[in-house]
């Protein structure tokens, strides 16, 4: 109950969330590799990049929203697997090459180890109706999940009316209307950071 | 496990440019997956390749390790880890380069604008691509109705760990799916 609290007053304040909630200390190698570790082993469905910003912005607090967002950005003009680019961009953050390098390690040795050993087991166990069902079930909850990361991320990491706007045109290009993801980003980084910078200057 | 030099070298060959040309994430290079590993390679069946992409989803972890598992199809452990590797690594390694680059300029007013600009469509992006997936997922309003309820959920309590939410929705669907 306190932590829903918590979160609407931080809904009504946007502009006090980053310096009000504070980035703690810089994690050494050995605890990069054990959250990485432990976040490829827990999470399930799919969506890392949101199962990311929940361990390493909202819980262990090793980077703010901002830098993630921008992290993520840069990770989806270039190819490759989200989650992995992401888990790069944060290590490399947190401790450059051999952060990137752990944090790399960390998040598939885990799924890796589980998704042979299960191979090895029985692969056509699998193929089962309800298997199916309930993959479909871990899905649509972490399509939840991704929700949630978008909204909270945004409230926090994209504060004012003009930042608000940008997001609901991005979702109303790629999320409604449908349309190509590439396209869209290289039309409106351009607006968006040309009315970030005017409004730099104004302040 | 034929001639496992040169297997391991295909695998390489194989996933290598793959992973350079995933724009948009790992799922956008499955039908050529398929295609390199079932047609042209013959290191799975398709019976086997189906088998292989439904444990990758139902496994935690990034995207797929469906990589993984046709390296070890091929070529045993050593063919899963060569395979990884070639489909992970390139990737990893332009985004590093490109994040280094970016890093030099920390600090002069246009990288912060910059920075300002993109985060707002990076958030739009996780709530356009949402629904997306939401829109394309077969499961009609069942799956509507769950991810309404766990992005609630997350959002009223943001502590939670996922996890249960993720079981209860595995239950749930798999209760519906065999009524």
């Amino acid at each position: 109950m306190r932590g829903g609290k918590r979160y609407k007053q931080v809904m009504r304040e946007p502009q006090e969330t980053d310096a009000g909630r504070g980035i703690g200390e810089v994690p050494g190698l050995w605890a990069i590799l054990i959250a990485f570790l432990r976040l490829g082993c827990t999470s399930f469905g799919g969506g890392t990049a949101a199962w990311l910003h929940r361990e390493f912005v909202l819980r262990r607090r090793w980077l703010d929203d901002q830098t993630f967002l921008a992290a993520l950005a840069l990770n989806q003009a270039l190819p490759g697997s989200n989650g992995v680019k992401q888990a790069v961009l944060i290590g490399n953050h947190l401790r450059g090459a051999p952060g990137a390098a752990v944090a790399l390690f960390g998040l598939l040795a885990g799924p890796f180890v589980i998704v042979l050993a299960v191979a090895a087991v029985y692969a056509g166990l699998i193929q089962h109706k309800i298997v199916h069902d309930m993959l479909d079930g871990v899905a649509a909850a972490v399509i939840g999940l991704t929700f949630a990361t978008g909204l909270r991320s945004g409230v926090y990491g994209a504060p004012g009316f003009v930042a608000w706007a940008i997001v609901a045109v991005t979702v109303l290009c790629i999320g409604v209307l449908g349309w190509p993801l590439i396209p869209v980003v290289l039309c409106l980084i351009p607006v968006s950071v040309g009315l970030a910078w005017a409004q730099g200057r104004r302040r | 496990m034929r001639g496992s030099g040169d297997t391991l070298i295909a695998l390489a060959v194989v996933f290598a440019p793959l992973s350079l040309l995933s724009f948009g994430g790992g799922n956008a290079v499955i039908a050529d997956i398929a295609q390199q590993a079932i047609t042209v390679q013959g290191w799975t069946s398709e019976r086997e390749f189906a088998d292989f992409f439904a444990l990758s989803r139902a496994a935690p972890g990034p995207g797929s390790m469906l990589a993984a598992l046709i390296g070890w199809k091929a070529a045993g452990v050593a063919g899963a880890l060569v395979a990884t590797l070639a489909f992970y690594l390139p990737s990893a390694l332009l985004v590093f380069a490109a994040a280094r680059l970016w890093g030099r300029w920390r600090g002069s007013s246009w990288h912060s604008a910059i920075e300002r600009g993109i985060a707002p469509v990076a958030a739009g992006l996780f709530l356009g691509s949402g629904l997306v997936v939401l829109r394309a997922s077969p499961g009609g309003p069942a799956v509507w109705v769950a991810a309404i309820v766990t992005t609630v959920a997350l959002l009223r309590w943001p502590g939670m760990h996922p996890v249960p939410l993720l079981l209860a929705g595995a239950a749930l669907f798999g209760i519906l799916g065999a009524l």
